[in-house]
């Protein structure tokens, strides 16, 4: 399939210019470079303008309530570990409200990927400051929480014990593209932060702030060692690329809990994220 | 109102007494007595050999440790209720007792059997029988004070083996099962079961036995029957965080779902329980979760996921009493309005009330039914009364064939959200099959499942949303039983677990029928107006300090005439507060602040 083909006949609602068009862009070429079947793919979401993606992929989709769609996706995928699971969100969905889920997700190592568009802002209500809202801006743009310290998603979910963290640009979509397709095939948890503008609530040029605090990591640089990781996480340049990869815990086979298999057939479905064709 | 806590004078007259075919004992004491063993031991050995009956424990407010008793009644036939009076009273500690007010009541004949050193008076509300006690050496001295000696419940069970008429080879049997795996502790209590009861040949009359059929019988919990019905439903993934008295459904199903090729997740919080359940049963898997009030409160928002989404879950809630944490391990059935009009926005759902454990296993069907086949949240109200006794039960093989959810396939229209009169529920697509993709979604969505703000598919999808209530109550317009005589003037009203009390109640009160309704919404309206036409009086009686299910009736049909006799829970009714609740004045509702 091509990754147009990955499209629903729904047209994004999303602003001119938002960076949500990329992460969904880049997702669907993902899902092509991977060859996933749509009927064995799940793309789930809670509540926010870059939650109302999963409408937009030809798959299993849920766009479901806000900050819930870790709890969602995990029963998913644990109970028809054959599927596979992409979970999107913005930053207040998932670092605000649904914080809670994220550790746990983590700790169960639930064999899905979490995409967050972070751009920093509440959109969808308008402009509130995000748990990763800076604090200069929200004092001069008078948003509450001006003495209140950002949150690092990195850092969390690497503490948190997240076997594949990455980060990538919304507005570079070879690197989102590539960094989607590792953390899809990737085994386990797969935490991908996706720097992102907004362009109603953020002021102008922030998006290419973003990437001009960016910087890319060398391709052949050992991913496996947390403690390096962990310094990337608290640099305050955002380094772009795979900031840590543990070699995958051995699975089992995947066995859905359903008993009712005549319905999808097991034997072509795809078995884990690991037998995936390579690049 | 009168309360258990604040019971009537002792009446003279026995109920429930040996000579019916049913006794009921006491066992009072604190931690490390070992009470809650001898009453687990005691209805073992009743179902051993074919004697019904049923036990609930009570404990005082420590965790661990503070005093504690069991109220056990043994029976010839099924029984859930453990009666009002006590027939036999075990008693290590008379200062334990304080706490049991409203659950200990002895009678003129009653044995009460307690420590022989133990110079405490027993509390006036306790009464004395008439029969002398017994004072038994239970507790060992060093220099005057207490230390650990011999088993005590060992003592109390060789005692009561005697009360009872008992083969002591029924004991050591019981007592091989339990600590056959730790011989050093069985040979230690077999030496003081053995002694004790040598020594108590000759010290009491026994009462008259109450003789087993002889086909060994099954002793299990609500929660164990809840999680037991839910597998023979075709329960296969299941999330939930503990909470009292919930927290024994998922221990079940940790210990035997594999059986069943189950999946279970222990959530970090009730809504990311719900939620498991939730995306578990979008992949098509038959999912439930359990919990009690506090638990159901945070559930809330996704319970109208799951109506909204059109994505069955089943969420069974142990009540509690009170709201916020209130007391966790006593009973109410005041999360009626909870279960029937909880949440923001119109969604429907279904609530179902479970009588007793053997119901239990029947409600849990049920439910799986009508959320499979509707598309929709069920929610079981089941309460710590009946969640957490012990009730002795008959052995059944569930024959039925398990609910099948309706499965989208090719052959099918290709929207899930279908307008159509022609029937209640759209196909299900399952993930895996190929060309059912879609979105679900909590937002409001059109047909194709498309998010849509617009004001006529708001009102068309809510209709196609409703639809499934008028279905689900043909289908379910005979979930009721009733008892008493069809031509008996007075009737009651009541749901739950009040049931068990209900049943024995009626038999000594030819004036009055009852009505029980299985299903709590979609509620058996038309069979309820049937059964009340000709009644002269007729009372509500319920766990609700705000009388909800009067409340909730009112809300469906004329009740002006019907009384509300309501009080806040704690302790489930007992047969003789229903009969002074009766007994009240006539007519007219009691009106609520």
């Amino acid at each position: 399939m091509k990754p147009k083909e990955y499209r629903t006949e729904l047209e994004p609602v999303w602003c001119t210019g938002c960076g949500d068009y990329g992460v969904l862009k880049g997702l669907t070429q993902a899902l092509a470079d991977l060859e996933i079947p749509p009927e064995k793919l799940a793309v789930i979401s809670g509540i926010g303008c870059s939650s109302r993606l999963p409408g937009y992929v030809k798959a299993y989709s849920f766009n479901s309530i806000h900050g819930r769609a870790l709890p969602i996706a995990s029963g998913l995928q644990i109970s028809r570990p054959e599927m596979t699971t992409v979970v999107v969100g913005g930053d207040g969905d998932g670092f605000s409200i649904g914080l809670g889920h994220i550790p746990h997700t983590i700790r169960r190592d639930v064999n899905l990927t979490y995409a967050v568009m972070d751009n920093g802002i509440y959109g969808l209500t308008k402009g509130q400051a995000s748990p990763t809202t800076e604090m200069e801006a929200k004092r001069t743009r008078g948003l509450a929480g001006g003495n209140e310290e950002p949150l690092n998603p990195v850092l969390l979910v690497l503490s948190s014990g997240a076997g594949f963290v990455a980060r990538t640009h919304a507005g570079n979509m070879p690197h989102l593209r590539a960094m989607f397709r590792e953390a899809i095939r990737y085994p386990g948890f797969a935490f991908l932060h996706v720097l992102a503008g907004c362009v109603t609530y953020q002021p102008r040029g922030y998006a290419d702030g973003l990437l001009q605090r960016s910087y890319f990591l060398p391709e052949d640089r050992d991913a496996g060692d947390l403690e390096a990781a962990m310094r990337l996480a608290r640099e305050d340049r955002f380094p772009l690329g795979v900031i840590y990869r543990r070699p995958p815990a051995p699975r089992p086979e995947p066995v859905a809990a359903s008993t009712e298999a005549d319905v999808w057939s097991r034997g072509d479905a795809v078995e884990s994220k690991q037998d995936l064709p390579s690049e | 109102m009168d309360t258990r806590t604040e019971p009537e004078a002792r009446p003279a007259s026995t109920n429930g007494g040996a000579a019916t075919g049913s006794l009921v004992i006491a066992i009072a004491g604190s931690g490390g007595d070992g009470v809650a063993l001898l009453g687990d031991l005691l209805l073992s050995m009743a179902a051993h050999q074919g004697l019904y009956g049923m036990l609930v424990q009570s404990y005082g407010p420590q965790i661990r440790g503070g005093e504690s008793a069991v109220v056990l009644r043994l029976s010839d036939t099924e029984v859930a209720y453990e009666g009002d009076q006590t027939d036999v009273l075990l008693c290590f500690r008379v200062s334990d007792l304080r706490r049991f007010r409203g659950t200990l009541q002895l009678h003129d004949d009653s044995l009460f059997v307690l420590e022989e050193t133990d110079a405490d008076a027993t509390p006036d509300w306790l009464g004395l029988p008439k029969r002398e006690p017994l004072r038994w050496p239970f507790a060992t001295f060093e220099d005057g004070v207490e230390v650990a000696g011999e088993p005590k419940n060992m003592m109390g069970l060789a005692i009561l083996c005697r009360a009872l008429d008992w083969k002591p080879a029924l004991a050591e049997r019981a007592l091989q099962e339990r600590f056959g795996h730790r011989p050093a502790v069985l040979e230690r209590n077999l030496v003081t079961f053995r002694k004790a009861y040598e020594a108590a040949e000759n010290r009491l009359e026994p009462f008259a036995r109450i003789p087993g059929h002889g086909v060994p019988l099954v002793v299990e919990t609500g929660n164990e029957a809840v999680a037991r019905g839910a597998m023979a439903a075709g329960l296969k993934f299941f999330a939930g965080y503990p909470i009292t008295p919930s927290s024994e459904v998922m221990e079940t199903l940790i210990d035997e779902f594999h059986t069943v090729g189950g999946t279970l997740v222990q959530a970090e919080d009730e809504m990311a329980a719900l939620g498991m359940v939730i995306g578990a049963s979008f992949g098509g898997v038959p999912s439930m979760t359990a919990t009690s009030g506090p638990g159901l409160s945070l559930m809330t928002e996704m319970m109208g996921l799951s109506s909204m989404a059109e994505i069955p879950a089943v969420i069974v809630d142990c009540q509690r009493a009170g709201p916020a944490t209130g007391m966790p391990s006593r009973t109410e059935q005041a999360d009626l309005f909870h279960a029937v009009y909880g949440g923001h926005g119109d969604f429907p759902r279904v609530a179902l009330g479970v009588f007793d454990v053997v119901h239990a296993r029947d409600v849990m069907f049920r439910a799986f039914e009508l959320a499979e086949n509707y598309q929709l949240p069920v929610v079981v109200l089941s309460d710590a009364y009946l969640a957490q006794r012990r009730q002795i039960r008959d052995a059944v093989v569930d024959r039925r064939e398990v609910p099948r959810r309706w499965r989208w396939t090719p052959e099918h229209a290709p929207t899930r959200f279908k307008l159509t009169d022609a029937q209640p529920t759209t196909p299900f697509h399952v993930p895996g099959t190929a060309g059912g993709t879609y979105l679900a979604a909590g937002i409001e969505h059109t047909e194709k499942g498309h998010p849509s703000a617009d004001a006529t598919v708001h009102q068309q999808m809510s209709e196609r949303r409703f639809r499934k209530l008028p279905a689900i109550a043909i289908d379910t317009k005979d979930w009721f039983r009733t008892l008493g005589r069809d031509n008996a003037r007075r009737g009651i009203v009541a749901w739950g677990s009040t049931w068990g009390m209900l049943r024995e109640w009626i038999a000594s009160h030819p004036d009055w029928r009852v009505f029980m309704p299985e299903i709590l919404h979609p509620f058996p309206l038309e069979s309820f107006e049937a059964w009340r036409r000709d009644l002269e009086d007729c009372a509500v009686v319920e766990l609700s300090y705000q009388g909800q299910f009067h409340h909730y009736l009112s809300s469906l049909t004329d009740m002006s005439r019907v009384r509300s006799l309501a009080r806040s829970g704690g302790l489930p009714l007992s047969s003789r507060e229903l009969t002074t609740m009766l007994a009240g004045p006539a007519g007219g509702t009691k009106e609520h602040a």
